[in-house]
């Protein structure tokens, strides 16, 4: 109960971050480092949830280009579609494997049986 | 594409895409709760509340399925590209109707806690440790729901070029394991249950077939590029390519080039669209200009560069001739570079 009030605790600190992120980024930053968005201004409402989600990444890009990074022209794809795909497919029949060795069967043959008084 | 970013990239064939998805969403909801309970397999009386969750859960399900197969068909079956354009809402979708699970969830199971409900999911069951049954399936449900919001809340183009190709693609890569993991929520939660008979076939179909469309697509040969000559490729049977279309070749690097036929000459350009990596050798060239088959950006054939006001540009290759075969230089040119086209010959 302890570990899941602190995961719940990490989470809350962790939305509160991005939302000043937020805040910061969609009125002063996105205009600076992105030509394409500086006279646009109702998109960066949708971009709110993202900045929330993934600020580190939001923060650790808008320095890189805070600092002259130009934008990428040309890149090659750094994964395979086909070792994502492979080990996709080891997870979900080793996922079904599993369940079908754990299926059980209702216990129609016990009656059922009341535990306490309702309201007790 | 570039110039000012808009919320929404709306037209019509995007309109009528997303009206369907959303009347199929409602269809299944509908069905689920209303036809007979037996017909899908609960053969026990279920309250209304599980039933309504279950009914956001399956469609969820249902629908990863879906986006996980159109990858896969478009590319082994070019008359299932019209239904990758526009994949992104379909996504947004997906994400919509399993957040609604995960509420009515949290409003049935766990509401009648006097802790938090999200704390309640937490710490209900952590039985991590003593197999299947009775293992904390809520945890893959979870990482999946994380993973479909982070993908639908980073589907602006203004992510793909902010977080730079590589990383988003890196991200949106969550959806392999999401899907697999969703799989695991079900098969170790409803599936658990003997009785689920109905749900379980339309389980396992779904996942046998996002399985098997990925590996056939994954392993399927590209055009091999053959006979390196003094550091040229050679391009077999350049000639038939048809008229309009490419022929996709793999170079020793990795990279790999679009060789086009238009208009009695041959053009090679990179195969991955500036925007999302799409395979430019399986759009249309219509006008000099080849349309990417995911997302509609356009490039033409004759420098790589997308048509005025758009900015995108995708590198370009120099092919000659040499005693009547086609070479390729593999070395490729800066993006939107102008080349001279390679005339068949007659």
């Amino acid at each position: 109960m302890e570990a899941a009030a602190l995961i719940l605790s990490i989470a809350k600190i962790w939305l509160w971050i991005g939302a000043g992120v937020s805040a910061v980024f969609l009125t002063v930053g996105v205009g600076r480092i992105d030509d394409d968005a500086a006279d646009a201004f109702v998109f960066r409402v949708l971009l709110i949830p993202g900045i929330l989600l993934i600020w580190p990444l939001v923060v650790w890009r808008w320095w890189r280009l805070e600092r002259g990074e130009p934008f990428m022209s040309r890149y090659r794809p750094l994964l395979s579609h086909t070792p994502a795909a492979v080990i996709m497919a080891v997870l979900i029949v080793t996922a079904l494997a599993l369940s079908l060795t754990a299926r059980q069967e209702w216990p129609a043959h016990i009656a059922p049986e009341q535990l306490s008084e309702a309201g007790s | 594409m570039s110039v000012k970013y808009v919320p929404v990239q709306w037209n019509g064939f995007k309109w009528g895409y997303d009206a369907v998805v959303l009347i199929a969403v409602g269809l299944f909801v509908w069905v689920f709760l209303r036809v007979d309970a037996d017909a899908l397999g609960h053969e026990r009386a279920v309250s209304g509340a599980i039933r309504n969750a279950r009914a956001f859960g399956a469609c969820a399900f249902v629908l990863m399925t879906m986006i996980l197969c159109i990858g896969p068909l478009a590319r082994l079956f070019p008359r299932f590209l019209p239904l990758l354009y526009n994949r992104r809402h379909f996504g947004v979708i997906t994400a919509a109707v399993a957040t609604t699970h995960a509420y009515l969830v949290l409003g049935w199971y766990f509401a009648f806690s006097p802790v938090d409900r999200f704390e309640t999911v937490l710490f209900a069951n952590t039985s991590f440790t003593n197999g299947v049954a009775g293992f904390p399936f809520e945890a893959f449900g979870i990482f999946a729901l994380l993973s479909l919001l982070v993908l639908a809340a980073t589907s602006h183009d203004f992510w793909m070029k902010f977080l730079t190709p590589p990383v988003w693609k890196a991200l949106h890569y969550l959806i392999y394991p999401a899907y697999a993991a969703v799989v695991a929520h079900v098969a170790w939660g409803a599936l658990l249950d003997r009785d689920s008979s109905a749900f379980a076939w339309i389980v396992y179909a779904g996942a046998a077939a996002v399985v098997g469309l990925h590996l056939v697509a994954g392993f399927q040969k590209r055009a091999p590029a053959t006979d390196a000559l003094a550091g040229l490729v050679a391009v077999a049977d350049a000639s038939t390519i048809a008229e309009g279309r490419a022929r996709i070749i793999k170079l020793p690097s990795g990279d790999r080039v679009a060789i086009f036929r238009h208009d009695g000459a041959l053009y090679a350009i990179a195969n991955a669209c500036a925007h999302q990596n799409g395979p430019l050798g399986e759009g249309r060239v219509e006008a000099c200009l080849v349309t990417c088959p995911w997302h509609g950006f356009q490039y033409d054939l004759r420098n790589g560069q997308s048509p005025a006001p758009f900015t995108e540009k995708v590198p370009t290759y120099n092919l000659t001739r040499k005693d009547g075969v086609v070479l390729l230089d593999p070395e490729p040119n800066p993006p939107g570079t102008p080349t001279t086209p390679l005339p068949l010959e007659t």
